[in-house]
């Protein structure tokens, strides 16, 4: 799906969280938010998500204004960086949560859950774990579990914050590469948040660098990795990917 | 057994006065009386507490005190969890003094709350004269019983829930939300989970309140036997008759179902604790 | 939160307006009838036939008496219990033992016992026709239907307050404060003077605050030791009873009204630590 995102503010009160800020995400794009903490990546995040509502501007899906959209309606996966898994249902119960969330005409018969949830299972090379309760599973295999849980809605894109954040460097790295495969294998246009320049250069197919300032935080660059490298367009990139 | 001794070796000073303090003080206050108590069981023998218990007044009384608080603490675990959540997550003028109030029945003297509440729904009272345009007997009839066992136990779920609802993480439920579940639904299906073993602690100890409550009862009751007598007053009766080994085996009848029920509670605490672990 | 979106832009994390305003009418209903109709009421009844009465009333000599046994109650049984609460929380948070978690299911006992059943426990250890009794009374040590039994109840009914205050909040606090003053040559009286105490003072205020409410207004327990002889052994709510039982409603609720102003100052106090001091209470105490 196509996002467009049309000089989007947004303030907390008196304080400015983002500048108003533009960008196209072409469909199927790996887009990463880049930028310290207190650009508004995350808040922007969230704006696309319907978690939080723009101050001003527009959000359009596939062209359709989506402004106005609850959470509920815009379905998107949305992986948490404390993944927010729920602490009283097993693996299997948190991926199935949104098929039965669903009104009774769109839900799936009962064997038709069970069917997609082990096939998300074995998508995140986790067959095995239905049963567990997510405190008896390892950082990564909960990050996991929440892109599964994310994916089993079939949501037109997937929005994820920091979703390497809490987790150590070497199980961050074989994450990586299951994102980008189950991005290539989805082909679901995916957005993630990161503040650390390595992962958005090395994943995305287009990284959005953010800065932040008193009015609210900006976009400083979108471009391909390797160009953003090449050519940094403001002082703010080229100290920001120096780092 | 034998490996782990009895007392860690400690270089902490005063081992020997605070467990004296602390045994000694146990002991004389409460281990002893009730073991007098079960003593005195003993020597009754069981054939006698049963033969005491098992005449209709005594049945009917242990069941209208049974009965009405396990009603009352049905009815403090819905408004209980209904009031932690509105104390916690809306602001309105006036909450601080709503959350104040929720204490009271923790501080007012039984007898006090009694009298007042007996001043009130009495048929020439303010709410009771109102009921009693729609034929509704409140005080000295079983509704007045267990509107006082509300009273007493009003305040243990919404105290034991309010922080579980403060350590909610807004994430989950945006979560929820994000896979399509409307508001009711994350309510019913991820946050009153979420909440059950607290509001379920908050409910045993309301329950073992109203069972064994007397001071606010009896002023409302009516105290009719066989209809509005709890068993803590017939107690009370036993005592007054000089009848101790009566006394003694509805106490001990009453000791037993409120441990069992206890016992009960606390296993299924545990089972709902175990399924929702700790991350 | 979102105050200048329009109204179809309502956090996830939101109920509906509507929803959020019937909860919090139901809540403030519910209240209103149960918790301030009554305490409202105890005030408009003592003061029926006006202020003069009511004082008049607590003049009386019985009311006199009643007041000056609840305080003397309160003044044996409050500390005794403090003292057993910090000496418990002392054993239990700074040593290891065997059947520690056994010991504070017995401390908590008295909380699922019914305080009826409590007084009835102490008329049969220590009542006359008890051989105990029996050999107190004829040494001119009567128990039952006497101050010390009703001091007896009084603190069998309050005897975990303190201790359940003071035990988590010692535990969170952890031994290393008393360790370190303990390589510094303290004595155990000092340590405990100097460094733990301005620890746990506000935690032991607190649970004293809820023992002493607890230990004026005891009713049950207090009404199956004393034998209810007025201006010997009628506490306040046991007088409260008897006036009342004689329909003598404005003295009843006039003594009922010290009594609530009693509670309403010792939430007020009890607020207020809970605002100024909530780091030093224990933790399901804050919020």
């Amino acid at each position: 799906m196509h996002i467009e995102i049309d000089e989007i503010s947004k303030t907390f009160g008196t304080t400015a969280a983002l500048h108003p800020v533009s960008l196209a995400i072409p469909s199927g794009a790996l887009v990463a938010l880049l930028g310290p903490s207190g650009s508004g990546k995350t808040t922007l995040l969230r704006i696309l998500g319907g978690l939080e509502f723009p101050t001003s501007g527009r959000v359009l899906f596939d062209g359709q204004d989506a402004t106005g959209l609850t959470v509920q309606q815009r379905r998107a996966g949305f992986v948490f960086q404390s993944y927010a898994l729920f602490r009283h249902m097993t693996v299997f119960e948190n991926i199935a949560y949104g098929l039965k969330a669903r009104p009774r005409a769109s839900r799936p018969p009962r064997a038709e859950i069970a069917r997609r949830v082990q096939k998300l299972l074995e998508l995140i090379q986790l067959p095995d774990i239905g049963a567990r309760f997510p405190s008896q599973l390892s950082g990564g295999q909960r990050q996991r579990v929440a892109l599964a849980r994310a994916l089993a809605i079939e949501p037109r894109m997937l929005l994820l914050d920091e979703p390497f954040g809490a987790l150590d460097a070497k199980v961050r790295k074989e994450l990586r590469q299951g994102l980008r495969d189950i991005h290539d294998e989805t082909g679901l246009t995916t957005v993630f948040v990161t503040h650390d320049q390595d992962e958005a250069m090395e994943l995305a197919d287009l990284v959005v660098v953010m800065s932040g300032s008193q009015s609210g935080g900006r976009i400083e660059q979108i471009g391909k990795p390797q160009d953003i490298r090449a050519r940094p367009a403001t002082p703010f990139v080229r100290d920001f990917i120096s780092a | 057994m034998g490996r782990r001794p009895l007392i860690h070796r400690s270089p902490m000073p005063g081992l020997g006065l605070s467990m004296g303090i602390t045994l000694t003080m146990l002991s004389i206050v409460v281990l002893l009386p009730i073991g007098a108590l079960l003593l005195r069981g003993a020597v009754f023998g069981l054939d006698g507490i049963w033969d005491t218990v098992n005449r209709e007044r005594v049945w009917k009384a242990l069941f209208l005190s049974f009965r009405l608080s396990l009603f009352a603490a049905v009815f403090n675990l819905v408004f209980g969890v209904l009031l932690a959540w509105v104390l916690v997550r809306y602001r309105f003028p006036g909450r601080r003094l709503l959350d104040a109030a929720v204490d009271l029945p923790f501080a007012l003297p039984t007898a006090v709350a009694g009298i007042a509440l007996t001043a009130l729904y009495a048929p020439n009272g303010v709410f009771g004269a109102l009921a009693k345009e729609v034929g509704w007997k409140i005080a000295y009839s079983q509704w007045g019983i267990f509107l006082a066992l509300v009273f007493v136990g009003l305040p243990f779920v919404t105290r034991t829930v309010q922080p579980v609802v403060e350590e909610i993480e807004r994430e989950v439920e945006e979560a929820s939300a994000t896979l399509g579940a409307g508001r009711l639904h994350t309510m019913a299906h991820v946050i009153l989970p979420m909440l059950t073993p607290a509001a379920l602690t908050g409910f045993a100890l309301s329950l073992a309140r109203a069972v064994g409550e007397y001071g606010s009862v009896i002023f409302i009751a009516g105290n009719i036997p066989l209809l509005t007598e709890i068993a803590p007053l017939l107690i009370v009766i036993r005592l007054e008759e000089f009848k101790y080994d009566e006394a003694a085996a509805i106490g001990i009848a009453m000791l037993a179902i409120s441990f069992a029920m206890l016992l009960a509670i606390n296993l299924i605490q545990i089972w709902s604790r175990r399924r929702i672990g700790h991350v | 939160m979102s105050d200048i979106s329009p109204p179809h832009f309502r956090a996830a994390t939101e109920e509906p307006p509507l929803a959020r305003w019937a909860l919090i009418g139901i809540a403030a209903l519910g209240l209103a009838v149960l918790v301030f109709a009554p305490l409202i009421v105890v005030f408009a009844e003592a003061l029926a036939k006006g202020w003069l009465a009511a004082v008049k009333s607590l003049g009386n000599r019985d009311a006199l008496s009643a007041i000056r046994l609840t305080l003397t109650i309160a003044a044996i049984a409050v500390p005794l219990n403090a003292a057993f609460g910090i000496a418990a929380a002392w054993f239990i948070t700074k040593f290891d033992f065997r059947g520690k978690a056994f010991l504070i299911t017995l401390i908590d006992l008295p909380f699922s016992v019914s305080p009826v059943v409590a007084g009835l426990c102490i008329v049969l250890m220590f009542g006359a026709n008890s051989w105990m009794g029996g050999w107190l009374v004829a040494n001119g040590y009567p128990i039952v239907f006497a101050l010390p039994g009703i001091a007896l109840a009084t603190m069998f009914v309050t005897f975990p307050f303190v201790a359940r205050e003071l035990i988590p909040v010692m535990i969170e606090q952890g031994r290393a404060e008393e360790e370190a003053a303990l390589t510094l040559g303290a004595s155990g009286w000092r340590i405990f003077r100097t460094v733990t105490l301005p620890n746990i003072r506000w935690a032991l205020l607190y649970g004293v605050l809820l023992c002493n409410a607890r230990a004026m207004g005891e009713f049950g327990a207090v009404a199956v030791v004393s034998g209810k002889i007025r201006g010997q052994t009628a506490t306040m709510p046991i007088t409260i009873e008897m006036m009342y039982n004689e329909y003598l409603s404005v003295a009843a609720f006039s003594l009922a009204a010290v009594l609530t102003a009693l509670a309403l100052i010792t939430l007020l106090l009890k607020a207020l630590l809970e605002h100024r001091h909530a780091g030093d209470l224990a933790a399901a105490r804050r919020h």
